[in-house]
């Protein structure tokens, strides 16, 4: 018989006494014949009649219920209703009895309800079972004889009660069980000879079905209610029989003589005839003096059932048990002596720590899991069960437990574990499990991969590494890059498969090129890219490509600056007409045939030929590898084609390249052709003014002598662009080695003379305008100041009215009504007249003051203008280096009160302006802005100088004015030209201003010599 | 759970040879490394489709120890089918099988179904029997073959759902008495749409002639 029962475990204790003999003083004399419990009391009847109701502290009520006996009691669970069966007469003549036990008559005994007798059919019968269904609307009443009767209605009540007797055999029946389930109400019904079912659930339609054949004694039958399927289990000698209303369910098989079955939780107790000896050792040391004491002939073994987890988890010998109860939790069982013990149940924490004791995880699981142990805890359990696999050497088991772990248990704890090479297959086992849970890290991945890779080499099974791979995304979480790097170093076939397949193009590319220099195939790959991708990665790793496979990637990129379409893409006909392909760059390849002229050419010239505007940098390249070409050329044929091509090139219209630098490329490879025709081309002479110099300069210098009318084509554009100063073109000529004779540049020299003499005269004539103005404005200042301002102004300004008082006079000689002046004017300080254009006035010295802070417009304005020293001056004008602001003049506007208008602007001018005029330029800045010539400029610019023409001359004329008094005044420290050696040439910077040394004073008086020490006009220009 | 049909398994052979695990395999296909012994007889419960009707099977998991042999043989009666499962690496659990295949014929009704199933066939390379003397056995006794692997699940779902077939079949054909629930079949309560509430109203004739006592 060894080990043919369930496992063994102890997770109950027995408490004996807890009642402290209470009961057992109670029942000394009479015997206690049934038992029940439920609605927080137990009940126990004895054989007098009387029934006891025991509260949770043993307290203990009795009232009499029959007059002779108590056969059957049933506490329902849930309401205060006693249902009771026994004899107030001698003979059989069993009464039902139902009671409140809430409710308490005078006597003090629970009120009474009903009164029925038991009878199936028309004689007496003994009652044998009792059974009253929990809604209290069903109860069945079994007798000796098999016959049944089963009362409809509620059972507190006579009158609706309805009943019907039913034959189920001719066997006393032992056992009934009610059963709901969502529709169907069933009755289960043990004999001892067999065990059937009966559908109750409608009136008068009760079915009865066979279930077996077997019966089994009084009290050995208990349904097990929180099963999923609840059954309706007897005891018999060879085992526990479990019926479902279908049939025939499992079966346990445990020895021994069943006495009484009890369900609690989830477990079923067996109390049956003790087989062996009594065992007193079997019990807790504590307990042994009381039974001891008592002297038991006859035993009985009590045997608990996990009947879900299938384990015995407590069995003992004990005296004889009378009875099981189970009320407020717990299991209390009572013996014959009326003692009463309490089966207590373990907290789960100890029967984990017995379990894991013994070293049983798997069942610690099953056991956590069935009592919803929390995941944490089941990890930990898992996590210990690995451990001691891990210890057991059954490491595949160990990585199973710790698979179940993830999420909860640090990878790093595992993965230490198994690290070792031979156990290389269960962390690749585990890491799978890592990745399929989403959990996995790079690191993870890595460890993966180096794995398989590890795997491969000594199994050869690379199927694993492959399926990893290939797995849909949905399987493995995994980083690819990681992936691929590391699959890189271990098998590249796989790596390459993975960027492949998830489009890592990069991976690809750099894994083809740097690992197996299958540079055609990544040329084929690419031309399998959409347009970006493939320009993209043209530009990444065009080099290596042309370097290596010049003749494909110059294809490739051909096709990419034309019309690029994925290799693998088909272009239906209807899509002929579609011309929006995109292009390349091709400057953005040209980088990439540094060292490859030849395909360089071949690959604009293609570009050229497709009939695609190249931008200039594209030509320039060209031009300068057909150069380089041409020059390492040794064939004189090739050589002489090529100078073909290039003075094609050179002299195509269409073809926009930088003259200069093909200046200096075709200097460079001495391509005398294209020299000539850069230089005499004249093309670029816009471009460069300092080339035309360097022409003179190379004309001179000439042993032989130049021809007249290139001398003269270079004097004439000297002399128009003003290039150089009539007299370094005399001096260069002069000491050029050419036999150049002054009437070569006569008429040079007349025209330069003239066109000095013209200027001279121009400034000399607005050196006297602005000289008027100033002496204007001096006079009109000291009249102001000193004289009487007389206002004759008749009529109001606004309203045109003959004015009458009250009525505002200002010095600007406008004169309003006051009413007019109020709802004309936005400041009372102001005329409305000139308001608007005293506004402006002041709005074209902010902008000034603004514009001259933007030193990045400043640059951009010098760089692109072909006139540098214009543009500083100008910039100076606006007081680029002045850091004064304009001077509100508050005081002034205080002391000239009503009308200070006029005066104020006056004032104001030449305080913005003196500053700004540092310069010694300032006339001729003046001379270039009358010619007015259009330039990039702000907008504010273009109304400066409408505004500048109308106040030209009086504004020049404040400055004059008023410029020494200020420089003096406030020492203009900021101005540079003051400090460095060009203050000394620049007559403003000095403190005792003289007149003489004025230059707009002996502008007439210049020549080419004030010309020369004017330090701007040096022929090396600064700018 | 509705179902046209309920058939009733049993599952038979020597201790050790897998039947437990089957059972686990097929209703929670799952497998248990280590099992412990049955003790008694366990139960389990799936539904499948077969022409698209829903049959729920129920299957008995018998002890495989002779100890508990008077228990188990209680259950032949009321079986449709029965695996008789053994084990391909154990000679010995094949030897038995006359008496396994005895014992069932003399309890069981003569209608029921029998399918030999030789377990365990993921562990070929400690093959003691082969499948020929399986398929041998079979033919001679007139049962339907498998060899099954209860560890990778290997034919496991095909032994239920083809035993489950041969029944149904038969009882298209006549040869089980479908209202004897002796027979291991019980008409489902959908049969009787007139009145749903209660199973099996359609056999209830049957089930009333067939209390015996």
């Amino acid at each position: 018989m060894a080990f043919l029962e369930w496992r063994k475990f102890h997770f109950f204790d027995l408490h004996p006494n807890v009642d402290d003999g209470k009961l057992s003083e109670l029942f000394k004399e009479n015997k206690i014949t049934t038992t029940s419990s439920g609605n927080n009391h137990l009940v126990l009847s004895d054989s007098l009649g009387q029934i006891y109701l025991v509260s949770r502290s043993w307290h203990t009520s009795c009232f009499r219920a029959y007059e002779i006996s108590v056969d059957f009691t049933q506490q329902m669970t849930s309401a205060p209703i006693l249902v009771t069966i026994g004899q107030d007469e001698p003979g059989v003549n069993p009464l039902i009895k139902v009671w409140d036990t809430s409710r308490l008559d005078k006597n003090g005994s629970p009120y009474c309800y009903r009164i029925t007798r038991a009878l199936p059919g028309n004689r007496p019968v003994q009652v044998s079972a009792l059974c009253v269904h929990d809604n209290l609307q069903l109860m069945a009443v079994g007798f000796i004889d098999g016959s049944l009767i089963i009362y409809r209605g509620d059972v507190t009540r006579d009158r609706s009660s309805k009943q019907k007797v039913l034959r189920t055999s001719n066997s006393f029946i032992t056992g009934l069980a009610f059963k709901s389930t969502a529709s169907n109400v069933f009755l289960f019904v043990a004999t001892e000879a067999l065990v059937v079912v009966y559908n109750v659930t409608q009136k008068d339609k009760e079915q009865k079905y066979h279930l077996d054949n077997i019966g089994c004694a009084k009290k050995c039958c208990v349904l097990a209610e929180s099963m999923q399927e609840s059954h309706f289990m007897i005891g018999r000698d060879d085992a526990v029989y479990c019926y479902t209303s279908d049939g025939r369910g499992p079966c346990y098989a445990v020895d021994g003589e069943k006495i009484a079955l009890e369900w609690f939780r989830s477990y079923l107790i067996i109390i049956s005839k003790s087989t062996r000896s009594t065992n007193l050792t079997a019990m807790p040391a504590s307990n042994e003096n009381s039974i001891n004491q008592s002297v038991v002939n006859e035993t009985n073994s009590i045997t608990v059932l996990d009947i879900h987890n299938k384990f015995i988890v407590f069995s003992t010998t004990m005296p004889k048990i009378k009875a099981i109860l189970n009320e407020w939790g717990a299991l209390y069982i009572l013996d014959e002596a009326n003692r009463v013990y309490h089966l207590d149940e373990n907290d789960l924490q100890s029967k984990l720590s017995l379990l894991f004791k013994k070293n049983l995880y798997d069942i610690a699981i099953r056991i956590a899991k069935s009592h919803q142990y929390d995941s944490d805890g089941l990890v930990n359990i898992f996590k210990q069960y690995g451990d001691h696999l891990c210890d057991k050497s059954d490491f595949s088991g160990a990585i199973e437990q710790y698979i179940k772990t993830i999420g909860k248990l640090e990878p790093s704890y595992v993965i230490r574990k198994f690290l070792d090479s031979q156990h290389i297959e269960k962390l690749t086992m585990y890491l799978q499990a890592l990745h399929k849970r989403g959990q996995a890290t790079e690191d993870h991945t890595t460890l993966l991969l180096n794995c398989y890779t590890k795997l491969n080499n000594s199994l050869g099974q690379s199927d694993n590494l492959k399926e990893f791979i290939l797995s849909k995304d949905g399987d493995f979480s995994y980083d690819i890059d990681v992936a691929i790097k590391v699959c890189r170093q271990g098998s590249p076939a796989e790596a390459l498969m993975l960027s492949k397949k998830h489009e890592k193009h990069d991976w690809y590319i750099k894994i083809q090129l740097e690992d197996h220099r299958r540079y055609a195939e990544v040329l084929d790959y690419i031309a399998n890219l959409k347009f970006e991708e493939a320009e993209h990665y043209m530009r990444k790793f065009g080099t290596v490509l042309v370097e290596n496979a010049p003749h494909e990637s110059t294809r490739l990129l051909k096709k990419l600056c034309t019309d690029y379409k994925p290799a693998g893409a088909e272009c239906g006909p209807l899509t002929g007409n579609f011309d929006v392909t995109v292009r390349a760059d091709p400057e953005e390849f040209i980088h990439l045939f540094l060292s490859n002229s030849e395909r360089l050419i071949e690959f604009l010239e293609h570009l050229m030929g497709e009939g695609s505007v190249l931008s200039r940098p594209v030509y320039n390249t060209l031009l300068e590898h057909y150069l380089h070409v041409w020059s390492n050329s040794e064939n004189v044929s090739d050589k002489n084609k090529l100078s073909q091509k290039i003075l094609k090139l050179m002299q195509n219209p269409d073809v926009d390249y930088d003259k200069s630098q093909a200046l200096v490329v075709c200097h460079m490879n001495s391509f005398k052709d294209g020299i000539c025709i850069l230089v005499f081309n004249g093309r670029f002479g816009h471009q460069e003014p300092t080339l035309w110099v360097q022409a003179l300069w190379s004309c001179v210098r000439n042993k032989t002598n130049p021809s007249m009318d290139l001398l003269n084509e270079i004097l004439t554009v000297i002399a128009k662009e003003k290039l150089f100063s009539p007299q370094l073109v005399v001096d260069a000529i002069g000491t050029g080695n050419a036999n150049v004779t002054l009437g070569h540049i006569r008429s040079y020299i007349t025209n330069e003379l003239q066109q000095e003499r013209k200027k001279t005269k121009e400034i000399a004539e607005l050196t006297a305008n602005y000289r008027r103005d100033t002496d204007k404005l001096k006079e009109l200042l000291g009249k102001l100041k000193e004289d009487v301002v007389e206002i004759r102004g008749s009529r109001c300004a606004a309203c045109h009215h003959t004015l009458e008082l009250p009525k505002i006079h200002f010095l600007c000689e406008h004169s309003f009504h006051q009413h007019c002046f109020q709802s004309f004017s936005d400041d009372e300080n102001e005329c409305p007249t000139c308001q608007p254009e005293n506004k402006d006035l002041l709005e074209l010295l902010k902008a000034r003051e603004h514009n001259k802070d933007l030193h990045e417009t400043f640059h951009s304005h010098l760089e692109k203008a072909p006139d540098g020293f214009s543009v500083v001056a100008e910039y100076l004008s606006r007081g680029v280096f002045n850091r004064y602001k304009i001077i509100a003049d508050e005081a002034l506007q205080k002391t000239l009160e009503m009308a200070p208008e006029r005066n104020n602007n006056v004032k104001r001018e030449p305080a913005t302006e003196l500053a700004t005029y540092g310069a010694g330029a300032e006339a001729r800045l003046r001379q270039s802005e009358v010619k007015s010539k259009p330039r990039a400029a702000p907008v504010s610019e273009g109304r400066m100088r409408t505004q500048e023409h109308r106040y030209s001359h009086s504004l020049e004329a404040n400055m004059e004015y008023w410029k020494p008094k200020s420089v003096a005044k406030s020492a203009v420290k900021s101005n540079p030209f003051q400090g460095g050696g060009v203050s000394c040439t620049n007559p403003f910077g000095e403190e005792d201003y003289d007149e003489a040394k004025n230059p707009f004073n002996d502008g007439e008086d210049e020549d080419e010599d004030s010309d020369r020490n004017n330090p701007f006009r040096e022929d090396l220009r600064p700018f | 759970m509705s179902y046209a049909y309920l058939f009733k398994y049993i599952i038979i052979g020597d201790t050790g040879v897998g039947k437990s695990c089957l059972l686990l395999q097929f209703t929670d296909k799952r497998f248990q490394p280590v099992h412990d012994l049955t003790i008694g007889v366990e139960f389990g419960a799936r539904m499948i489709t077969i022409d698209s009707k829903q049959i729920k099977l129920q299957i008995w998991d018998t002890a495989g120890q002779e100890a508990f042999r008077s228990i188990t043989r209680s259950y032949y009666r009321g079986a449709a089918g029965a695996l008789l499962v053994y084990d391909i690496t154990r000679r010995e659990t094949f030897n038995h099988l006359t008496t396994w295949l005895d014992d069932a014929r003399q309890h069981s009704n003569s209608n029921m179904v029998i399918m030999l199933i030789g377990n365990k066939s993921d562990l070929e390379s400690r093959r003691e029997v082969k499948k020929e003397e399986g398929e041998a056995f079979a033919r001679e006794h007139g049962l339907v073959f498998m060899e099954t692997s209860a560890k990778t699940a290997a034919n496991v779902e095909e032994a239920f759902i083809n035993t489950a077939k041969e029944i149904y079949e038969k009882i298209q054909e006549g040869v089980f008495d479908i209202n004897n629930e002796a027979n291991g079949i019980k008409i489902g309560p959908q049969h009787s749409p007139t009145n749903p509430s209660l199973p099996g109203s359609g056999s209830s004739g049957g089930s009333q002639g067939s209390g015996c006592c």
